[in-house]
């Protein structure tokens, strides 16, 4: 039977209509097409555990780095499909008399939250706290019973359950005898407050960061001279006879000019997404044999080398495809995916409508949806180190209190795709240069 | 006549010098390193004495972030007016860094051929302090300008 | 990538007339090593290897040095000025603890 033409072109938008009613309707992503992916990572990057002498089980992680288990609570892992920790409602233990002094000890504890982190109380020794949730100093005036206080900090999802506050009852971050105290010292902050002696001891009048400076130039950044170093890389002939020079022309300034403007991307030859670091942990060894595993320093300095080929060019990733979109969709979910032992999803600090433009101790949250991928791999000053976007994703997850995932694992490069989403159309400047 | 307990003393000496961590590598014919581990009134005594110390307010412009996003890298640079010819100009410009358990940062020295009284450089400290800025000029004045800079750190805890 | 110590890169502005004076950038990349101490607080005492000492020269004769300490970041940046009277070699010197001599030129020509 011969259908007409235009049958036939009805049909096919029939289908896709059908197909994408599907997706609306359960509105979940599609983890099924996920294919499973071999780390290829420096050791201390794949997320690895161990078990130590005394039988205990550690986390494989970078130098300085806890290697503290965090296997209790959810990680970013697709496969994992534990649910959040319980809503529960809390109970005021009986025998406990609450001690404020103890109490403001636990506040402002860096080892705990701290409760600085986001609340602002009063104190010339707080510095510096943050702005993510409200100013507390005064909160004894709102006469709200200690159980009202003791059920908002145990699990404040009782009482607001879209909050961002972490259960700290429920994961056992605070032992109910500490929540007692806690509650204790809540209820002296009463008012009126003395007058602020310096504006930038309140996160809301702070100063704030200037940044450092030309992230270009040489005689500021340090990473500018490490894509340098890569040059010879670039150009050296690895153990099959062959360098990146050799299939691609023109030094590479000019072969890889818009080239990483379209990463991360779905690569059909390994059925994912992949950033930059991803690829030439596969690609280098392939075509040239050398080894180029993710955060190594060879994979960092390449990757600003090749970056640097598309500075000033806008950011555009590809979502034609089937397989784009599924993964964006699954990058969103995991941005709205709270994991660890704080329960925080990317979104309840990196959004404006939550954390972003506030402070977080000292520290400015970023602004996801401003775009905040285009100058990544970064210097990091504090750390006098490079950084990609994976070992930011990954040092996320200690204060989270969540198991890293490989550098280069499926789930973060996802995620990625997503966060590019909003750097698109803007212009690429990498290295960048932060704290 | 020296005796055994006058030699173990001299020796116990200079482990009191090599424990401040400055040992120089290169002799002992080079001069005490700049850097010493003391408090701020003590460095300040070993480098000036009891040279007064003038406000310097209207010649320095010390140039530095009120807060520090972290105490590895502190971008600070000074201006001084000077017309830095060979009968006026700055010889010296000192950091200091109060609260640094080494307090000396650097000691810039400058000539006429500068044409300005002008250094940069990135700076560690340690702490939440005051940082000084001191310059001698080529007539032995000394004058000082200080500022606090806060050194932050993140929220959570990580 | 630990041979880059000792790379170093030196910044003037595009266009220099004579007798302008001339603020410069220079940057070395060196780990200034901190002091490390013990569990217990005290120094360990070792030979820590840090620039102590840069050295600007600008046609052969010194126009300002830094004596410097473990308290300059690492990978050291500074900034000076200079009067460009003449064309000629502009040159930096930074020396460490450990003998470590690196340089930096650049000519300086009029425009």
């Amino acid at each position: 039977m011969m259908l007409a033409r235009s049958t036939l072109v009805r049909w096919s938008c029939a289908l896709t209509l059908v197909a994408g009613c599907a997706t609306a309707a359960t509105d979940t992503p599609d983890y099924s097409s996920v294919p499973a992916w071999t780390s290829r990572a420096i050791p201390e990057a794949q997320g690895a555990m161990r078990t130590t002498a005394d039988g205990k089980r550690e986390a494989v992680r970078y130098k300085g780095w806890t290697t503290r288990d965090f296997g209790a609570f959810r990680t970013y892992a697709y496969a994992d499909t534990r649910p959040e920790p319980p809503v529960q409602r809390a109970v005021m233990p009986n025998g406990v008399t609450g001690d404020a002094k103890k109490g403001r000890a636990l506040f402002l504890a860096r080892a705990k939250g701290p409760c600085t982190g986001c609340h602002l109380i009063p104190g010339d020794d707080v510095w510096p706290a943050g702005s993510v949730g409200p100013d507390l100093s005064t909160i004894a005036d709102r006469k709200l019973s200690d159980a009202y206080v003791y059920q908002q900090i145990y699990d404040a999802r009782v009482v607001f359950p879209n909050t961002s506050m972490p259960p700290w009852g429920v994961t056992g971050a605070f032992t109910p005898e500490e929540i007692v105290h806690l509650v204790a010292f809540l209820q002296t902050l009463k008012g009126p407050l003395p007058p602020e002696k310096d504006p930038d001891r309140n996160p809301v009048t702070r100063t704030k960061p200037v940044g450092f400076g030309d992230n270009l130039d040489p005689t500021n950044n340090p990473a500018v001279l490490m894509a340098e170093a890569a040059e010879a890389v670039w150009a050296a002939k690895g153990p099959t006879g062959k360098a990146c020079a050799d299939c691609h022309e023109g030094g590479p300034a000019n072969a890889m000019k818009g080239v990483a403007a379209r990463f991360p991307k779905f690569v059909p030859a390994y059925r994912r997404v992949m950033s930059i670091e991803d690829f030439l942990a596969v690609h280098a060894p392939e075509r040239t044999g050398t080894q180029m595993p993710a955060q190594s320093t060879t994979n960092l300095a390449m990757s600003i080398l090749v970056k640097m080929a598309s500075n000033g060019m806008p950011v555009g990733i590809d979502t034609s495809s089937q397989e784009a979109r599924a993964a964006l969709a699954r990058g969103k979910a995991t941005f709205y995916r709270r994991v660890g032992e704080r329960n925080h999803a990317c979104a309840d600090c990196h959004t404006p409508e939550t954390g972003a433009n506030k402070f977080l101790g000292g520290r400015l949250l970023g602004d996801a949806k401003a775009g905040l991928t285009r100058h990544f791999p970064v210097w990091r000053t504090d750390r006098t180190e490079v950084w990609d976007i994976r070992k930011r994703m990954q040092w996320c997850m200690i204060p989270l209190g969540a198991n890293m995932l490989a550098a280069d694992a499926i789930e973060y490069a996802e995620l990625e795709l997503y966060l590019t989403a909003f750097d698109v159309g803007k212009p690429m400047s990498v290295p960048g240069i932060r704290h | 006549m020296v005796t055994r307990r006058t030699v173990l003393g001299t020796l116990s000496t200079l482990g009191v010098v090599a424990a401040t961590g400055v040992l120089p590598a290169r002799g002992a014919a080079s001069a005490q390193a700049l850097g010493q581990q003391e408090t701020i009134e003590a460095a300040m005594k070993r480098l000036f004495g009891g040279r007064p110390m003038k406000d310097g307010g209207s010649l320095i412009k010390l140039d530095m972030p009120l807060i520090a996003e972290n105490g590895a890298v502190v971008p600070l640079s000074i201006e001084v007016s000077s017309p830095m010819t060979a009968a006026n100009h700055v010889k010296h410009i000192y950091v200091v860094a109060d609260k640094n358990r080494i307090p000396v940062v650097t000691r810039v020295a400058l000539t006429p051929a500068a044409g300005q009284a002008y250094m940069g450089a990135n700076i560690r400290l340690g702490e939440t302090g005051d940082v000084r800025a001191i310059v001698e000029q080529s007539d032995g004045t000394l004058l000082q300008v200080k500022r606090e800079v806060k050194v932050t750190v993140g929220g959570c805890g990580g | 990538m630990a041979s880059d110590i000792g790379k170093v890169r030196l910044r003037i502005p595009s266009s220099i007339k004579s007798d302008d004076v001339v603020k410069v950038r220079i940057l070395v990349i060196h780990p200034m090593e901190r002091i490390e101490r013990d569990k217990q607080g005290k120094i360990i005492e070792r030979n820590y290897n840090y620039i102590d000492k840069v050295l600007v020269t600008y046609l052969g004769k010194t126009v300002a040095s830094f004596d410097t300490t473990q308290n300059v970041s690492e990978n050291p940046f500074f900034a000076f000025a200079f009067r460009a009277t003449d064309p000629g070699q502009l040159k930096v010197t930074f020396t460490d603890t450990t003998a470590g001599k690196y340089e930096g030129t650049t000519d300086i020509k009029f425009s």
